[in-house]
């Protein structure tokens, strides 16, 4: 049997085992989810070769699925996600109500994410994406909150982008008469202008609103901070980079084959940035840490849409290698704070202050996923980063280089409001009894957060399948010539050698760290956080030090004009809008036969009163 | 073998230079302000004796892990800002890692260090602290902007994002970059005013209002790690500037004269003004200087 389609069974039955044992033993239940993501992912990495495809037909349409290099990177990404929040999730989520039907759907999101990456034809993407689509609504809506105003919007907004991309789809199949993706790229450029124009539209409009795109983000806060924190690690880790990798292939494949496809690229590297912008700044706004990594996430994403956008060797591979670093560290710190709502019942960074010291772990993986997350080196997120500003700058984009600066630099704030408001600060009595989480939950946060700094030393593990993806798309070999295992290049051959920098930080890191700790660590006692020189006074017991309200208002003092206007201000005003209409027509089709009876007898006056005009 | 040796000694005596250099320009500018005031002042090596008496005192108390590590992550970028920046032109021996980073890893280095102290400062609890480095923070934001614009211009003039690049250029074409790229130049210096944290920019300190801020519950050996991380940090960044916009130097002669020159700027600056509010501090640095900075992406793009 192929193994393309042993994946699915194994997905689709597991999940149904999974839903099925469940109600009767849970341990089971636990173990065949768990079976169900371990073993195909297993065999993706052994036995599926790159380059296979299965063809079959069913109602008339004949489908075609295979792995591609391209779509391999996202498969990494799904299935390391997917993985490690699913390790996460068994213990994140004990003693939650309808697990049986978390787990289950948890399943079949990941196998409609692998079948979006397995599809060659548009039919069965259209159907995967409706799949994805209708189980990430169904975890949005899972802790049945607010389930009106977020859960709604997320799906409203899911609707838009799916119509826009069956209609783009169904313009396909009446212009070549073919539903392969490989046709359609093939006559892209033989279209006339309104089409190469309109397809492209329509598909980034239903790319765009899963990769968060301004102005198509608005569900994303909501509905990255409501769903169960296992399921947004894959949420916004593995699920919004399915918008990037259907838009890579529309940018590169379609766009740029046109002349004209050069200002379409900038208008989206400029949405890119714009989104960049406003996402951080309203991510250092937030109090609550779902919100901040949601909004973050938006901005995160904004990034790679540049790099994607900019479409130069340098960007693209600046903005896939992003998109996989973003699903390492986003997940860790969604698993982060999946841990910390777990152990004190809060989000809230005004509430729960000082667990550094319950919670040490949790610290050391948010603490990576944070200097991944602000693109510091050593770890991983500089390379992104850095290949990213060089790619800007190497293409003259003198603007969009600093806006994309701005944001980078602005997003150290809630790096550091994420980390103080949690784990530093004041040590508070109400929280002396939080305990860190489970190993289960610690250590595939770990996991995830170390692999950044080892991608970081050498980005060549993960550059050699985003090389031979991008030659899959068109693009020549980069290897050598933009990167080595440990070095990266920029347009004019600039370089940064990894290697040695990491050996001269951790030799001045150990040296220093011996100078303090040698005649000091040990000696020294430990004092408490109210044991402090606050202006010469020793503060008292019962005196509240702690600092979280208004955290960066001074900051906002300055930026106030920038966060005048909000999106969601203008969609509000458009959906009432269209409810005053709908609310208007419910006032002539009442359904009383009454009134439609007077409607028609002032028709017949009407006709009467003006039948000479009419007809004479 | 022997080079990475060699590597290491020439790395070690850059930081002692750096050291010593930065120390002695903090005496000279508590004698300058001093002299400016009509007092007379400590003596220029003043710094000295205090950092001395610092190393050679125990610590009693200590806040946890993380402000135990904090002094060392700032030692980190520093140091590491002195190896990356070229101190000397044309000299093998102090060529550190000179040729393994490039402007924008220095840029991001540069942050490794005050967040890492950041978060030991927020460990010991005191409200201060976290109120410095929140100041901090906003006010990076504001500077950074005229300051990568300044970059950006001269990387896009030139071609190269290298500093080592840089100076070629300048030695070829014979002038410095500060007479042919005029207004990145003025954009650069006045980034630098919040860069070296003199009033009216001494906002994350703030003597009396925040008592020091972030570095206030640090004594005996963290804060001489701080300090003489500091006075490293202080020369690595002047050196830069000298390196980006006076052509480098190619003796220490030169280097001293010129750095010292430039650090007159914002120390001098800081002697006449009273300090700002953050807020304050973030919109003047969107004002002339973001101005300045687009003056120097149109000289870049159009020249």
């Amino acid at each position: 049997m192929e193994m393309i389609y042993l994946i699915f069974i194994i997905f689709l039955g597991g999940a149904g085992a999974t839903y099925l044992l469940g109600k009767i033993n849970d341990i089971l239940r636990d173990i065949i989810f768990l079976a169900t993501l371990l073993v195909p992912s297993v065999l993706f990495l052994t036995q599926v070769s790159i380059g296979e495809t299965v063809n079959f037909t069913m109602a008339g349409f004949s489908f075609q699925w295979g792995i591609t290099y391209f779509s391999t990177i996202f498969a990494y990404i799904v299935l390391g996600v997917g993985v490690f929040a699913g390790i996460y999730a068994v213990k994140a989520m004990k003693g939650k109500k309808n697990l049986n039907f978390f787990f289950a759907n948890y399943l079949l999101s990941i196998m409609a994410m692998m079948g979006i990456l397995f599809s060659r034809d548009l039919v069965s993407f259209f159907i995967f994406w409706e799949i994805m689509t209708w189980t990430s609504y169904l975890m949005v809506v899972f802790n049945g909150k607010d389930v009106q105003k977020v859960g709604i919007k997320y799906f409203i907004f899911s609707a838009i982008g799916a119509y826009a991309m069956l209609m783009a789809i169904v313009t396909t199949y009446s212009l070549t008469g073919s539903m392969m993706i490989d046709s359609l790229v093939a006559a892209y450029p033989g279209f006339d202008f309104s089409m190469q124009l309109l397809i492209p539209i329509l598909l980034l409009i239903g790319f765009g609103v899963k990769s968060a795109m301004m102005p198509l983000h608005v569900w994303a806060p909501g509905a990255y901070s409501h769903a169960p924190m296992a399921y947004t690690s894959v949420f916004s880790g593995a699920l919004s980079k399915m918008g990037i990798y259907g838009m890579v292939i529309v940018m590169v494949s379609l766009v740029s084959h046109v002349p004209e496809g050069h200002w379409f690229r900038e208008i989206i590297a400029w949405m890119g940035g714009i989104t960049a912008v406003m996402g951080t700044l309203w991510a250092i706004k937030q109090d609550d840490a779902k919100k901040l990594l949601a909004y973050s996430s938006v901005a995160q994403l904004g990034y790679i849409i540049v790099g994607v956008g900019i479409g130069t060797p340098l960007a693209m591979m600046s903005g896939l290698f992003l998109a996989v670093m973003h699903g390492l560290f986003k997940g860790t710190l969604f698993m982060a704070v999946g841990a910390i709502e777990r152990q004190t019942g809060t989000t809230n960074f005004t509430e729960v202050t000082g667990l550094i010291r319950k919670m040490p772990w949790t610290f050391l993986a948010s603490l990576f996923a944070i200097i991944a997350l602000a693109g510091i080196p050593p770890l991983g997120g500089f390379i992104g980063k850095w290949m990213l500003y060089e790619s800007l700058i190497g293409s003259e984009h003198y603007m969009l280089v600093i806006v994309i600066f701005f944001s980078s630099t602005a997003a150290f704030l809630y790096c550091y409001k994420f980390l103080f408001g949690f784990f530093l600060g004041q040590e508070e009595k109400e929280w002396s009894h939080v305990k860190e989480a489970p190993a289960m939950m610690v250590v595939p946060m770990l996991v995830l957060a170390v692999s950044t700094f080892v991608l970081g030393v050498f980005p060549g593990l993960i550059l050699k399948p985003i090389d031979a993806g991008m030659q899959m798309l068109g693009y020549t070999s980069t290897q050598g010539h933009f990167w080595e295992l440990s070095v990266i290049f920029n347009d004019w051959g600039n370089q940064v050698a990894m290697q040695p920098i990491v050996y001269t930080i951790i030799g001045i890191f150990v040296f220093f760290l011996a100078f303090l700790t040698i005649k000091g660590y040990k000696e020294t006692r430990y004092v408490t956080t109210k044991d402090i020189s606050s202006s010469g006074e020793v503060p008292k017991e019962h005196e509240n030090l702690t600092f979280a309200v208004n955290f960066m208002q001074p900051f906002f003092r300055a930026v106030e004009p920038l966060m005048r206007r909000q999106i969601d201000k203008y969609y509000n005003g458009f959906a009432n809008g269209l409810e005053a209409l709908f609310d208007f027509t419910r006032k002539i089709y009442t359904g009383n036969g009454q009134t439609y009876a007077l409607y028609a007898i002032i028709f017949a006056v009407l006709l009467l009163l003006f039948k000479n005009n009419l007809f004479g | 073998m022997e080079s990475i040796g060699y590597n290491i000694m020439g790395g070690i005596i850059t930081v002692i230079v750096a050291f010593v250099v930065g120390l002695t320009y903090m005496g000279l500018s508590r004698k300058i302000t001093a002299r400016i005031q009509n007092r007379k002042g400590p003596p220029f090596y003043q710094n000295f004796i205090d950092i001395f008496k610092l190393a050679s005192k125990t610590s009693a108390i200590n806040h946890g892990f993380m402000q135990h590590i904090g002094p060392a992550f700032m030692m980190i970028t520093s140091i590491m800002s002195v190896l990356i920046v070229p101190v000397l032109t044309g000299e093998q021996w102090f060529s550190n890692l000179n040729f393994h980073g490039d402007l924008i890893f220095l840029l991001y280095i540069m942050v490794f260090g005050p967040l890492g102290m950041a978060l030991g400062a927020g460990q010991t609890g005191n409200p201060n602290s976290a109120i410095g480095v929140t100041r901090g923070l906003s006010q990076m934001v504001g500077f950074e902007i005229p300051w990568v614009m300044a970059l950006v211009a001269l990387m896009m003039q030139y071609h190269t994002t290298s500093i080592v690049d840089l100076i070629k250029v300048q030695q070829e074409q014979g002038v410095w970059l500060m007479f042919s790229s005029p207004f990145a130049f003025i954009a650069a210096v006045m980034a630098m005013l919040g860069m070296f944290r003199y009033s009216p920019f001494d906002i994350v300190g703030a003597p009396t209002e925040l008592a020091s801020g972030p570095v206030s519950e640090n004594g005996g050996k963290y804060l001489f790690t701080l300090m003489s991380s500091n006075s490293i940090f202080a020369f690595a960044k002047l050196t830069l500037y000298v390196d980006l916009f006076l052509g480098g130097a190619g003796n220490i002669g030169e280097l001293l004269l010129k750095t010292f020159a430039i650090y007159l700027i914002p120390m001098l600056y800081g002697t006449v003004s009273p300090r700002y509010r953050t807020e304050q501090s973030i919109k003047y640095f969107w004002g002339w200087p973001l101005f300045f900075g687009f003056l120097a992406i149109l000289q870049a793009s159009f020249f």
